[in-house]
């Protein structure tokens, strides 16, 4: 196993997030949270900084990096606010899929404006009768005077009513095999029968936008269609393993921290019995369990992520990354609270949200049991 | 017998008003004149028309005034000022040289250091002088966390600054002291005059200056709002007093601005009572109220470090504690 | 005027955010500094942000001069990212333990090395030391006109310079010309942020290192030999307090608290 450490760019990087987070974000995470709102301006302000593009080819406007990057961006940002990283990631998801599947002419339309955070982009595959069940999606789209058609109702979208431009999969005809078949299209918002509906009321991961996206006889050019009809599982589906599920285990390598860090400080801070809990061998003994719950999905997410960089296949790897970082996260808060006592269930303290943010890293880009399905898979294969 | 130590204190006035920190200096100076015995105090003034300024110096500590009085002196700039002080300086030579950390003050030292090619300690915050004229300056580092001893064994004079606010004046009103005029001419050349202070613009803050203040009010980060400061506003106007700040509270742009915050980078404070709503407690926010006299914090967290710092901690929020508490002396003074 | 050239004199300390860990070791009586991240002093970073806007306006050039370890090249190439176009770092075990005049001669000196200066800027404190003197030593010693504590700055395209200076209740206005050393106030404006374009930039631009002999110094004007003042013991102080908790409704707090103030005086 080589030695791992980040090249100075990506320190560099790193660090200019950190600064950019700790001025911009931190002093409104409690007020993202609390509200549920998403802050937009923040979002372009990342855009103009290049972080929002970082995986964006640089002819098409972006930074040209890797996963990595990106990861370090997500952390960094759910360092702070989880639900707000949501939104940058799955602004990324909506991005990857462009990037792999699009044509020449689409890249060129969107990508610019993607990158530079002048838009803000989202996927949108999940329906009432399926998420991790692509096959379950009932929406449909119909071929008609050389318009599409499209027809039905995704929920669970994230960036569902924010983002300027979504691709959307519907089920389109069937296969060689009598299967269903679907496909993906690239909608813009205001785009007629494209509506946002109704948004959640989310437990955790609050501040980005989740809710349903509704297709009422919603007209696509055959220029809208993506990756060629019938390839739009495919292209969904590994989308959402690079770049959702990484996304959502380097987020919570941004919970692990936090939880790490606001336990540290409360350790040190708090005075029982004339002096620091931290000298309290029980309160030593969460703070290492915090420390390698951080340190083991930390090595988990980049070693994955790095696999993915290298072009290796890796999907056992990203889903134990995934399983791991989430659950972990959600040990760590609860934890962290613990080690709080009372603090640890009042709001002036972040920990709460950490624990509601941690638990929702869990279901979004499949759940650990989903998760476990796939390295099984692999694993006995 | 010890060479005679001489320490000098240089005077900064702005319109003819003695700046309160050069008083301090002078107090200062006079109390390190009799630790080591057998050391005389000089004040030095510069400016324009500043003579009766000049005649009060003595009744501060000054046994001695150096007193140049020129119209290219009327507003402090470092090509002027440096150049007078310098050419005293190599005449005289003192033993020490001190200064006010004023924003001039700030400047003049170290160009004058420079040109003497001697050692300056800055923002010291405490002075020991010895009977073979060493003087020892204490000076804060790492936003006041440490404190360090600064010697210079072998330039001279020995120069520091000292901020406002660390020590104080004394008044000797029967105390006289020789006024010596100096020629402004034979101290200053023209042609040594690169640059032109050409106006001084007077923001006067309302308000009591925080420095003076016997009561401070002071707010963190934890006021949360513009809203929210405002009850430390009407709190402080209730003594006459002022409302000071921390840092995060003055980016937040709550607050009266840069002149009220208090700490290591902003103003050292001594008020008779001192009164933290919503501060964390911070060291480099501490150290510039520690000399203050009574240290009441009110703080929702009751694990706040400003606790530890406070002689009366109320682990309370001060939404409920300071209306209730603004009320009962509005009660209590009718 | 045909653009201008523009040092910024930039230091790397310890992250201020981690100065209360800072320990004071009880044998030796020297500060444990280790482990301790290191930023771009934040003044500096105004300073460079002023270089840069002024760049903006006049066309020129923006080089860095920071003395400092070896180890400090990665901080100093943050400034690289926010946009300056070069890079010196003046680095020898001969300048270590320097005083500000000390280190102000070597910062001078690589000025002078680099050549074609019209305006040196830096920050007007430091967060570690926080002395101040070093805007002013440097251009005394580069024997150039000088300004500190400027919150507003303007130059006009005939190299004649304007700029407030930043005094207890106001401000005075200065008027000279260029050459000229300007220590930047926190006041002046706001530092932008690091871009990503900006840091993949960063990684080729220029970066140099000199030593006391490429500067033609005397090891006896610099480091801890070359200065004035010496340091001698350190120490943390004092600041804790017996704090007595207060206990009860509001009501009853705020009688605690005007008890206070009648005693300490401040209330009849």
């Amino acid at each position: 196993m080589p030695e791992f450490t980040f090249s100075p760019a990506q320190e560099m990087l790193r660090k200019a997030v950190r600064e950019f987070v700790e001025k911009e974000i931190e002093p409104i995470a409690h007020k993202i949270d609390a509200e549920n709102s998403c802050p937009m301006d923040v979002f372009r302000k990342m855009g103009a900084l290049g972080f929002a593009g970082v995986i964006v080819p640089k002819e098409y406007g972006g930074a040209g990096l890797g996963l990595t990057e990106r990861a370090i961006i997500l952390e960094e940002t759910a360092r702070h606010a989880a639900g707000f990283a949501m939104t940058l990631m799955t602004h990324q998801l909506g991005i990857e899929v462009l990037l792999s599947y699009g044509s020449e002419e689409q890249k060129r339309k969107y990508l610019p404006e993607l990158a530079s955070g002048k838009k803000l982009g989202g996927l949108a595959v999940t329906e009432p009768s399926g998420g991790s069940d692509v096959g379950g999606q009932q929406s449909t789209g119909e071929l008609k005077d050389g318009k599409w058609v499209l027809n039905g109702r995704k929920c669970f979208i994230t960036n569902s009513s924010e983002a300027d431009v979504c691709v959307v999969t519907v089920r389109t005809g069937e296969d060689a095999k009598g299967r269903p078949s679907f496909s993906a299209f690239i909608i813009e918002k205001g785009t007629p029968g494209f509506a946002p509906g109704r948004e959640e009321d989310k437990f955790g991961l609050r501040g980005s936008g989740t809710g349903d996206l509704s297709l009422n006889n919603c007209q696509a050019g055959e220029d809208a269609v993506l990756g060629g009809v019938g390839n739009g599982t495919k292209m969904a589906l590994a989308a959402i393993s690079k770049v959702g599920r990484t996304g959502m285990s380097a987020i919570s390598v941004g919970i692990l921290r936090g939880c790490l860090e606001e336990g540290v400080r409360f350790a040190k801070e708090r005075v029982l019995y004339g002096k620091p809990i931290a000298k309290l061998q029980a309160i030593q003994l969460e703070i290492a369990r915090n420390r390698v719950d951080y340190e083991a999905a930390r090595l988990l997410t980049y070693y994955a992520i790095g696999l993915k960089d290298a072009g290796g296949s890796c999907d056992a790897e990203i889903a134990t990354a995934k399983y791991f970082s989430t659950e972990a996260a959600v040990r760590a808060a609860k934890r962290t609270m613990d080690l709080m006592g009372g603090y640890g269930v009042v709001n002036d303290y972040p920990v709460g949200r950490y624990l509601r943010d941690a638990l929702a890293t869990i279901p979004s880009g499949g759940t650990s049991h989903v998760m476990q399905l796939v390295i099984a898979g692999q694993t006995l294969a | 017998m010890e060479k005679k130590q001489v320490i000098w204190v240089i005077i900064e006035q702005v319109q003819g008003k003695t700046a309160a920190v050069s008083l301090e200096v002078l107090g200062k100076a006079c109390q390190l004149a009799a630790e080591a015995a057998n050391a005389q105090v000089v004040a030095v003034a510069l400016g324009s028309a500043i003579g009766p300024l000049a005649q009060q110096l003595p009744k501060h500590g000054a046994d001695k005034v150096f007193l140049v009085d020129d119209p290219r002196l009327e507003l402090y700039q470092n090509d002027t000022y440096s150049s007078v002080l310098r050419r005293l300086i190599e005449r005289e030579r003192p033993d020490v040289v001190l200064i006010g950390a004023s924003a001039s003050g700030e400047e003049l030292a170290p160009t004058l250091a420079a040109q003497l090619g001697t050692g300056l300690a800055a923002h010291c915050t405490n002075l020991r002088l010895a009977a073979d004229g060493t003087l020892t300056m204490l000076v804060p580092a790492f936003g006041g966390q440490v404190i360090g001893e600064i010697f210079c064994p072998v330039q001279r004079p020995q120069m520091a600054t000292i901020k406002p606010g660390v020590f104080s004046p004394v008044g000797l009103a029967e105390r006289t002291g020789e006024i010596v005029q100096e020629d402004g001419a034979s101290l200053l050349y023209d042609a040594e005059i690169r640059l032109r202070a050409t106006r001084l613009v007077v923001e006067e803050p309302p308000g009591m200056p925080i420095e003076q203040a016997d009561v401070i009010v002071a707010g963190g980060w934890g006021i949360g709002s513009r809203e929210n400061w405002r009850l430390l506003e009407e709190l402080a106007k209730e003594f006459n007093g002022a409302v000071g700040c921390t840092r995060p509270a003055l980016d937040q742009g709550w607050t009266g601005g840069e002149h009220t915050m208090i700490g290591s980078s902003g103003k050292t404070v001594r008020p008779k009572l001192y009164l933290g709503a919503g501060i964390s407690g911070a060291a480099h926010h501490m150290v510039g109220i520690k000399d203050s006299g009574v240290i009441i914090s009110v703080n929702r967290d009751k694990t706040a470090p400003i606790f530890q710092f406070s002689d009366y901690c109320v682990a309370a929020d001060f939404r409920d504690v300071l209306p209730e508490l603004l009320a009962q002396i509005r009660r209590a003074k009718h | 005027m045909k653009g201008l050239n523009i040092s910024v004199l930039v230091k790397p300390v310890p992250d201020p955010g981690c100065y209360e860990s800072i320990q004071i070791d009880p044998q030796t009586g020297i500060l444990v500094r280790e482990g301790l991240p290191n930023i771009l002093n934040p003044a500096d970073k105004h300073a460079l942000e002023a270089a840069l806007q002024l760049v903006e306006q006049h066309s020129g050039r923006v080089v860095m001069v920071s003395m400092a370890p070896p180890n400090a090249l990665e901080t100093v190439k943050e400034g690289l990212a926010m946009g300056a176009d070069e890079a010196w770092l003046l680095s020898d075990r001969a300048f270590a333990g320097a005083d500000t005049l000390a280190t102000s001669r070597v910062l001078a000196a690589g000025i002078k090395k680099l050549g074609l200066c019209d305006l040196v800027l830096a920050g007007s404190e430091s967060a570690d030391g926080g002395t101040a003197h070093v805007p002013s030593q440097v251009g005394e010693i580069l024997g150039i006109s000088h300004l500190t504590n400027v919150t507003w700055l303007n130059i006009d395209t005939d190299a004649n310079v304007r700029a407030r200076m930043k005094m207890e209740n106001g401000y005075i206005e200065v008027e000279g010309a260029l050459p000229m050393v300007i220590g930047v106030s926190r006041g002046m404006n706001v530092p932008r942020y690091t871009s990503l374009p900006g840091i993949l930039a960063a990684q080729d631009k220029p970066v140099k290192v000199l030593g006391l002999n490429n500067l033609g110094l005397d090891p006896g004007s610099v480091g801890l030999a070359g200065s004035p003042t010496q340091p001698g013991k350190l120490s943390r102080p004092e600041l804790k307090r017996q704090g007595e908790r207060l206990e009860g409704e509001p009501a009853e707090l705020a009688k605690r608290i005007v008890a206070i103030m009648r005693s300490s005086g401040v209330l009849s």
